[in-house]
């Protein structure tokens, strides 16, 4: 096999991946940035406005607050989907067949689209026939029943539990599999040397899928960031933009008021935001030694 | 130890062990009332599919007095859910073909090859998975209307490959590292070429990385909604996540039909998740765990 013939099967083999992937994703991030400098339609000519559209981004109330609950986000995310994941994982993590059966339960709202899951909790939180404002009155706590998803108050916050049943079977399978790598000649060792329960749990389990843990909260915070098809369905990013997302705002900003140039600028800040909390996150949770 | 005081000792032991199993029964409905609560929802969705409008307003929680089998069918033609259906299936499988090919063969070579541009190309691939791809909707819309896919089934299966490349060649990447080398090597002497060891060979040998990554990349292009909502708006070439949102403009009364039509879509990638369920759920967690 002569070293010319395997240049040309590498070359072959990586050409095409490499020009898709090229073409279909990072050429739109920076021809997104190259865009955000100019005002346009989608039609006709684009007229070069310079950093204006950046300028005005600041100034933008609704930018500001679509970062705040993109932040909400995250910080639900990783306070929230995380730990339940976690706690699960830590008891649901041996094979028998119930076990088996909670997993999967947990899990299952993981391979729904999220538009069903979108229809489905704007059905359980609708004011007049949702079973949650039902369920409040059978109770007796007719009191408490909201307009949860029109509230501009509230909206925000009754996205959570969608975004949380949505995702936590994602991290617990993950956990799992985490504390299955675990070898057992540690749990033997810890066995030996007394160490059980909560003490065993915070001195060496968590420390041992330590870096686990630190993955699970970047796909938190990505994930998050990226979280456009479950408010887009439910809320729209309404009302008032009270539940609007840096990506429901991009689109809108796109396609709604046909601002391509602007909404160019909200993508290419994206991306700068997204790789700013990952970075903060990673050097936040670094350790020193692994 | 006198006899008194060696059974006190044990019924005090046995008391204790059967606190400590009363509380770990208690634990255990707890969980599985947790379980049970995370699935209500769905179930709550199939069971109200079976009702008409007004059973569905006035009791909520209860089982239809008659199952509506018909809402499904009504669902079914009014959505035009059979041209859905199809065009998720096409654009789903062509997209995951591409996928297997294109990132079996890059895995192929970042695991069994060395060369000059290596380290590069994998960071070149997994930085792409730091990418929101909602940042890549604005410019791949214009790109696509100047390249004429818009409306088209490439539309979706290019972006859907492409964003499937990086956690494909992840995989199978560290996979195929793992194939001992002398059975390539067997091969070359056999005279078979590279093309050959890579279809009859490696291509055989990574079957169970080939359905993890199968699983996840269909997945995400079954349930996709951002790219489709983009990049179709021809009502034939709607995928079936883009059909049922249809129904979520908030001016739909026909609540029987939209949850028929919701329950129908999910059938079957809840029968999958059913039939497969260790595979679905190690597939799409596939890349995240650290060793």
């Amino acid at each position: 096999m002569n070293a010319s013939r395997v240049r040309r099967f590498i070359a072959a083999a990586l050409l095409p991946s490499v020009i898709l992937y090229a073409l279909f994703v990072f050429v739109p991030v920076i021809w997104s940035a190259y865009y955000s400098f100019f005002n346009w339609s989608g039609i006709g000519e684009a007229k070069y406005i310079g950093f204006q559209n950046y300028a005005e981004l600041i100034r933008d109330s609704v930018f500001w607050h679509s970062l705040k609950n993109n932040v909400i986000f995250v910080l639900a995310s990783i306070l929230g989907q995380v730990p339940i994941a976690l706690v699960l994982a830590i008891l649901l993590h041996k094979s028998n067949a119930l076990q088996r059966f909670m997993r999967a339960s947990i899990f299952m709202p993981m391979v729904l689209s999220s538009v069903v899951i979108g229809m489905i909790w704007q059905y359980i939180y609708h004011p007049q026939i949702g079973i949650l404002n039902f369920l409040l009155d059978a109770l007796g706590l007719g009191s408490w029943k909201m307009q949860w998803l029109s509230d501009p108050d509230i909206s925000i916050y009754a996205l959570l539990p969608p975004l949380i049943w949505n995702f936590v079977g994602l991290y617990l399978i993950i956990f799992i599999s985490a504390l299955q790598n675990i070898p057992s000649e540690i749990h033997d060792a810890a066995k030996i040397d007394g160490v059980s329960g909560a003490r065993k749990l915070f001195t060496i389990t968590l420390p041992m899928i330590w870096g686990t843990i630190q993955v699970a909260i970047i796909l938190c915070i990505s994930g998050s960031l990226k979280s456009f098809d479950l408010v887009y369905v439910m809320t729209k990013g309404g009302p008032a933009h009270a539940t609007e997302l840096l990506a429901t705002y991009m689109y809108n900003s796109t396609f709604s008021t046909y601002r391509y140039g602007y909404g160019s600028a909200i993508s290419t800040a994206i991306v700068l935001i997204s790789l700013l909390f990952i970075g903060t996150s990673q050097w936040l949770t670094r350790r020193k030694a692994d | 130890m006198s006899n008194t005081q060696v059974s006190s000792q044990r019924i005090a032991g046995s008391r204790i062990a059967s606190l400590k199993s009363w509380g770990q029964g208690f634990f255990w409905a707890i969980l599985l009332i947790y379980a049970l609560l995370t699935l209500y929802p769905l179930i709550w969705l199939i069971i109200s599919a079976f009702k008409t409008n007004s059973e569905f307003f006035s009791r909520p929680f209860g089982l239809p007095e008659v199952w509506h089998f018909d809402n499904f069918v009504r669902a079914w033609k009014s959505s035009k859910m059979a041209t859905s259906f199809f065009n998720s299936v096409i654009v789903s499988v062509v997209s995951l073909v591409l996928t297997l090919l294109l990132s079996a063969l890059v895995s192929y070579v970042l695991a069994r090859f060395k060369f000059r541009l290596k380290g590069w190309t994998m960071v070149f691939f997994i930085i792409g998975m730091l990418i929101p791809i909602h940042s890549t909707l604005v410019p791949l819309f214009i790109l696509m209307k100047q390249m004429s896919i818009l409306n088209t089934y490439w539309a979706l299966i290019l972006p859907y490959t492409a964003f499937a490349m990086p956690t494909a060649i992840f995989v199978l990447t560290a996979y195929l590292a793992t194939i001992p080398k002398d059975i390539e090597e067997a091969a070359y002497i056999d005279g078979t070429g590279l093309w050959g060891v890579f279809f009859r060979i490696m291509l055989p040998m990574s079957l169970p990385a080939l359905s993890t990554v199968t699983i996840l990349t269909f997945l995400h292009s079954w349930n996709d909604f951002s790219f489709a909502l983009v990049f179709i708006s021809k009502s034939t070439l709607k995928t079936l996540p883009l059909s049922i949102s249809m129904f979520a403009d908030g001016f739909q009364t026909d609540y029987s039909l939209t949850l028929a039509a919701m329950t129908l879509s999910v059938l079957p990638t809840i029968l999958v998740f059913l039939l497969f369920q260790e595979q679905v759920m190690k597939g799409m967690t596939a890349g995240a765990v650290k060793g």
